[in-house]
C-alpha cells in the first residue's frame, strides 16, 4: 500500500471576501440559484458535431464596466471573469490596504482561447501571419498581472498551473505569505475559459459520453474567488485545513488515492460530495459510504472548469456551515494529477 | 528568513552541456549555444536561430517510457536526479531516497510540442492518437513524469510568473522551509523551445536576427533557449542532521509586481529596484555586499535600459565592485527555466570566485559598462551573489545566495 502522506495541515485562513463568475450568473448568490441552460458547440475536428457546453454571458452589464479598462482592451475571457469575480471579493476594500494585497491565481488550462487562436493562425495562415496582439494574451501569467493593475494589487503576485487540486496550492501559499507578514491578505482565484478545441479534448479522454445523460460532463468556465487573511479572534468562517500532493499515475492509482483520502477523513465531520459528472463520482460515492454527507450537493451543477470549479465548489460549501454543521470536509479530485480536500469552518 | 536555508544540490541541462559542470566549464570560457533551430521548421519567422539543449541518456528509463516523454521532461529528468544525487538524496537506481520530498517548479509551456502537434491534427480532422498528445502537454504532466521516474511524491507547486517563474519557484521553496511546512524541497525550472513560444517572441520582434548582446547600446533582441535546472533546499538543522553538506545558503528573496506595461518594465525600473531592496534587507546585506549579479539582460531594446536603471539606483557609487553578466547571451532565454539556471550560475560563481564573462559585447552601455564582467574575472572576496528576472505580466525576483558559515 503506497503511504499516505501529507496529511491536513493546518492553514486557518479567515474568509473576509467572496467573489464568484460562474455560467449561473455574476455573484455569490447565483452559484446557488437555477442551473445555467447549456449552448451547443460544435467541435473543431468535426464541425458537423456537437457538445452541450456552459458558457458565461459575457454579454451581463457586470462585464461592461471592465470593457473600458484600456488594460483589457486586447484581453481575453479568462481576465474578464477574473477581474469581475477578484472585484466582487474586494469590494469592502480600501485602495490602501488593497497596496497591501498579494494575490495568487490557480489555472488548468489558462488563457486557452487566445492560445488556440494564436497557433491556429500560424498553421492555417503561415508563421509570417502570428499575431503580435495575441501573443502576450497567451500567457498564464497575463490575466494575473490585468487583475493586479485593473485592481491595484501591489503586493506579491503568483499564477499557479495544475489540475482541480491547484486551487489548493494557492490556498496554502497564500498561508505562507500570510505566516510570513508578505502581505496583509491575500486574494485567491480559480479562473478557465472554454475554447471549442476542449471539446476535441476531452472527447479523446473518453469524458463526453451521451449513453448516461446523469454522467454528462458539461465543459464549463468562469472563476471564483476567496479574500484571506490570517485568523483572528471573531472571524467566522475559516479554511481551517488543506491536504494535497496524493498523487496518482493510472485509474488504479486513483482509486487508491481516493480511498485513502475518504477512509482516513474524520466520520465526524460531514463531507461535501464533490465529484458531480466527472470520472471521480463512482469513486466518491463508492468510498463515501458511510461517511455523512452534507445534502444537496448534486443540486446545482456548474459543469466542469477545473480550478474554477474548485473555487465554486469551496464558496458553496462555505454556504452550507451552519451553528449545526460547523465543520465541512471537501474533497477536491483533480482529475490528471492528484487529489486533495480542504476543511472548512464555522466559528462562532 | 525564520530559519536558515541551504543548498545541497545542483543539477542543470543547458545548451552548453549536458550537466552543470559542462555548462559551467563552457560558460567561463566564453562560448555560446547560438545556432540554426532544427526542432522545426523556420522558414517563415524573421529569426531562424535558438539555443537548443542537447538531450542526456536517461539510465534506467525504458525506452517505451522514454517515447512517451515530453523534451521538458526529458530535460527535466536528469537536471533534477543530478540534484538529488549531489545532496546524496539518490540512489544507484535513480531513484530518490526522499519519497516524499515537496516539488516547486517553474515552467512557461510546459509540454506545449505536444499541444502544438494535437492541434495541428484536430485542424486535419486526424483524431489518432489525440489523447496522448493533449495530455502531456499540461505542467503538470512534466511533475508527474518527474515523481513517476524518480520515485517521489507529495505536494508540488508549479509556478508560472512568465520569465520569473524559476526564481518564483526556487524563493517559494525558501519560503515553504522558513515557515516550517517543509524540511527540504527539490526546486527548479524547465523549459523546452516549442514552436508556439518561438513564433511568438518572433511576430512581437523581440528575437533578434543579430549575435544577442545583453547592455551592449546596438542589442537587437533575445536569443531563445531551452534548459532545466533543480536546486534541492533544506532547512540547516535538516541538512546537518542527515550529514549533508551546504554547498551555500539562500539568505534572501524579493518579488514585486510591475504594473506598467503587460511586457514592459516601468523604465526606471522602480518593481525590480524593489525586488531587489527586498531581497538584501531579507538577507541583511547592502547592496555593494553583493559581489556577482546574474542578471536577466534579455538583450532587448525595452529590457536592458530598464534593467541598467535599476542597477545604478539600487547599487549606487558601488556599482562597478559589484560586478553584471547575463548569461543569456550564452545559452538563451530559457524563460521558465531563466530563474532557476541563472541562480545555479550565480551560485558557481560564489562556490569558484570565478565570473561568467559578458560576451558579445560591443558597445556597452555607458551607465554600467564599467561593472560588466570582463574575460576570465575573478572575485576572491565574493560572499554574496544575487539572481535577477523580470517576466510578461510585470513579475519581478531577485535571490542572494551566500557562503555558508557554520
Amino acid at each position: 500500500m503506497r503511504p499516505l502522506f501529507s496529511p491536513l495541515m493546518k492553514i486557518d485562513l479567515a474568509v473576509v471576501g467572496q467573489g464568484a463568475v460562474s455560467p449561473a450568473g455574476v455573484g455569490v448568490v447565483a452559484l446557488r440559484g437555477v442551473d445555467p441552460v447549456p449552448t451547443e458547440i460544435a467541435y473543431v475536428g468535426q464541425p458537423d458535431k456537437t457538445w452541450p457546453v456552459l458558457r458565461v454571458n459575457l454579454k451581463n452589464p457586470a462585464f461592461v464596466r471592465w470593457q473600458k479598462e484600456p488594460r483589457l482592451r486586447r484581453a481575453s475571457p479568462i481576465s474578464f471573469f477574473m477581474v469581475e469575480a477578484a472585484e466582487q471579493a474586494l469590494a469592502n476594500v480600501s485602495a490602501r490596504d488593497r497596496a497591501d494585497t498579494g494575490l495568487i491565481v490557480s489555472f488548468c488550462a489558462g488563457c486557452l482561447a487566445y492560445s488556440r487562436r494564436f497557433f491556429e493562425g500560424i498553421v492555417s495562415e503561415g508563421q509570417r501571419s502570428a499575431s503580435p496582439a495575441l501573443f502576450p494574451e497567451t500567457v498564464f501569467n497575463s490575466p494575473v498581472s490585468h487583475v493586479a493593475g485593473v485592481l491595484g494589487l501591489n503586493g506579491a503576485a503568483y499564477a499557479l498551473v495544475g489540475d482541480e487540486t491547484a486551487w489548493i496550492a494557492g490556498l496554502k501559499t497564500a498561508s505562507v505569505w500570510l505566516r510570513q507578514g508578505r502581505v496583509k491578505q491575500v486574494l485567491v482565484l480559480g479562473a478557465e475559459e472554454f475554447d471549442p478545441v476542449a471539446l476535441d479534448a476531452y472527447r479523446s479522454a473518453h469524458w463526453l459520453s451521451r449513453q448516461n445523460p446523469a454522467h454528462n460532463f458539461l465543459p464549463s468556465e468562469g472563476a471564483a474567488g476567496l479574500l484571506v487573511r490570517q485568523s483572528q479572534a471573531g472571524d467566522s468562517l475559516i479554511i481551517a485545513k488543506a491536504q494535497d500532493g496524493l498523487v496518482y499515475h493510472s485509474k488504479k492509482e486513483a482509486s487508491v488515492v481516493a480511498e485513502r483520502l475518504l477512509r482516513d477523513s474524520d466520520p465526524k465531520i460531514p463531507f461535501y460530495p464533490n465529484a458531480q459528472r466527472n470520472w471521480f463520482r463512482s469513486l466518491e460515492r463508492k468510498f463515501g459510504e458511510g461517511l455523512i454527507a452534507i445534502p444537496g450537493s448534486d443540486q446545482r451543477y456548474l459543469g466542469e472548469a477545473f480550478t474554477a470549479s474548485s473555487a465554486w465548489r469551496t464558496l458553496r460549501a462555505l454556504q452550507r456551515l451552519t451553528t449545526m454543521t460547523p465543520r465541512i470536509f471537501v474533497p477536491v479530485w483533480g482529475l490528471n494529477h492528484q487529489v486533495g480536500s480542504l476543511e472548512l469552518e464555522m466559528r462562532t | 528568513m525564520n530559519r536558515r536555508i541551504v543548498v545541497t544540490g545542483l543539477g542543470a541541462v543547458t545548451p552548453l552541456g549536458v550537466d552543470l559542470p559542462m555548462s559551467w566549464k563552457a560558460l567561463l570560457a566564453g562560448r555560446d549555444a547560438d545556432a540554426p533551430l532544427e526542432l522545426f521548421d523556420t522558414a517563415g519567422y524573421r529569426c531562424h536561430r535558438a539555443a537548443s539543449a542537447m538531450l542526456p541518456p536517461l539510465p534506467n528509463v525504458s525506452g517505451k517510457k522514454m517515447s512517451r516523454l515530453s523534451r521538458a521532461s526529458r530535460l527535466a529528468i536528469p537536471a533534477a536526479r543530478a540534484a538529488l544525487a549531489q545532496a546524496g538524496l539518490l540512489d544507484t537506481t535513480g531513484k530518490s531516497t526522499c519519497p516524499l520530498i515537496p516539488l516547486s517548479v517553474s515552467t512557461t509551456a510546459g509540454g506545449m510540442a505536444f499541444g502544438e502537434t494535437f492541434l495541428r491534427n484536430v485542424l486535419a480532422r486526424n483524431r489518432a492518437h489525440l489523447l496522448s498528445q493533449v495530455s502531456r502537454y499540461l505542467p503538470h504532466e512534466q511533475v508527474l513524469n518527474l515523481q513517476q521516474t524518480i520515485g517521489f511524491e507529495g505536494p508540488s507547486v508549479i509556478l508560472a510568473n512568465a520569465c520569473a517563474s524559476g526564481a518564483n519557484a526556487i524563493g517559494h521553496a525558501a519560503d515553504l522551509i522558513s515557515v516550517g511546512d517543509a524540511d527540504y524541497v527539490l526546486t527548479g525550472g524547465f523549459e523546452a523551445l516549442t514552436e508556439l513560444v518561438f513564433g511568438g517572441f518572433d511576430c512581437l520582434q523581440a528575437t533578434s536576427v543579430d549575435r544577442c548582446r545583453p547592455f551592449d547600446l546596438h542589442r537587437s533582441g533575445l536569443l531563445l533557449g531551452e534548459a532545466a535546472a533543480f536546486l534541492v533546499l533544506e532547512s540547516e538543522e535538516h541538512a546537518l542532521g542527515r550529514g549533508a553538506k551546504p554547498i551555500c545558503e539562500l539568505t534572501g528573496y524579493g518579488h514585486t509586481t510591475d504594473f506598467f506595461h503587460l511586457t514592459q518594465p516601468q523604465p526606471e525600473g522602480k518593481a525590480l529596484l524593489e525586488a531587489m531592496q527586498r531581497a538584501t534587507t531579507q538577507a541583511r546585506i547592502n547592496p555593494a555586499q553583493v559581489g556577482y549579479i546574474n542578471a536577466h539582460g534579455t538583450a532587448t531594446p525595452v529590457n536592458d535600459g530598464t534593467e541598467a536603471q535599476a542597477y545604478l539606483s539600487f547599487l549606487g557609487e558601488s556599482l562597478g565592485q559589484t560586478r553584471i553578466s547575463s548569461t543569456k547571451a550564452a545559452i538563451g532565454h530559457t524563460l521558465g527555466a531563466a530563474g532557476a539556471i541563472e541562480a545555479l550560475f550565480a551560485i558557481q560563481a560564489l562556490m569558484t570566485r570565478r565570473l561568467p564573462p559578458q560576451i558579445n559585447l560591443q558597445t556597452p552601455i555607458p551607465e554600467i559598462a564599467h561593472a560588466l564582467v570582463g574575460a576570465e574575472e575573478t572575485c576572491s572576496h565574493l560572499r554574496h551573489v544575487m539572481s535577477v528576472n523580470l517576466g510578461f505580466g510585470g513579475s519581478n525576483a531577485a535571490l542572494v545566495f551566500s557562503t555558508y558559515e557554520n
